[in-house]
């Protein structure tokens, strides 16, 4: 681990192409993370997506496989 | 934080919720699972799903009524009901393809008169309190309705489909997740052509 993490940036996905992405695969296939506040999240969210706030993702790291790809919002 | 923990293939979705575009739900993480225990052999669940088909069919069957004079409204409402009935088959093959006998709907239904009974439809919502609601609703509106409780029906399956341990409960609620996927995008394709 060096230097050269802090200048990697995650990698994104439009909207249009997650939601071709989750329509297309199974459920079971990938990690759909909400990253925002419960408020927000009972608000709106994406179908299946599990809630983790930001805060939090640290400590519940272990929730989310790490062979599947991962979506975060 | 998600990559320096050695994982691969995680991606942001540019422009977060607000640029979504498919169908949002609604409510906290644990919606609806109170009617679906992760323990519930798959009778059960076969049972309460059925049981939650049967209220979104009365709840459609009112609105048939309802509309009465409107024929396009009748034609739509018309297939919602017709759905849930193949929603319904497809659920009890599903159950006989996995363990070889049809579920007892007569004991299923006294099982759960208590507590569903068809008197709350997918979504988590009473049908008396749905019917109430929308009687002073255009058809427009009603339709909006029907989808919000349908998204809320297919966000519950989804999360149960990962959620449950046993193999066969996951094949009924990947079954029903995917039934509520397809009957959201013709509720979608209604709505666009009643625009």
């Amino acid at each position: 681990m060096g230097i050269m993490n802090y200048f990697k940036s995650v990698p994104t996905m439009t909207a249009e192409e997650v939601r071709q992405a989750l329509a297309e695969k199974h459920p079971g296939e990938y990690n759909l993370v909400d990253v925002r506040q419960p408020k927000e999240y009972e608000r709106d969210h994406i179908p299946g997506a599990k809630l983790i706030p930001l805060a939090e993702l640290k400590e519940r790291l272990a929730e989310i496989d790490p062979q599947k790809p991962t979506i975060m919002y | 934080m998600l990559l320096s923990s050695g994982m691969q293939n995680v991606y942001n979705m540019e422009g977060g919720i607000r640029a979504w575009q498919g169908f949002v739900a609604h409510g906290p993480p644990e919606a609806g699972m109170a009617y679906f225990s992760p323990a519930a052999n798959i009778e059960e669940i076969v049972g309460l799903a059925w049981s939650l088909e049967e209220g979104s069919k009365s709840f459609y069957q009112g609105v048939v009524n309802h509309f009465a004079e409107d024929k396009e409204a009748q034609e739509m409402f018309g297939w919602l009901v017709s759905a849930e009935n193949n929603h319904e088959k497809h659920l009890l093959e599903t159950y006989e393809a996995l363990t070889g006998v049809r579920p007892d709907l007569d004991k299923l239904r006294d099982k759960f008169r208590d507590s569903v009974s068809g008197a709350v439809m997918e979504g988590g919502v009473q049908v008396k309190e749905a019917l109430a609601w929308m009687e002073g609703k255009g058809v427009s509106e009603s339709l909006e309705m029907a989808m919000a409780m349908e998204v809320n029906a297919f966000d519950l399956y989804i999360k149960m489909s990962r959620m449950t341990e046993d193999s066969q409960a996951r094949q009924i609620f990947e079954k029903l997740s995917e039934e509520e996927q397809l009957h959201l995008e013709k509720l979608a394709d209604l709505l666009e052509s009643r625009s």
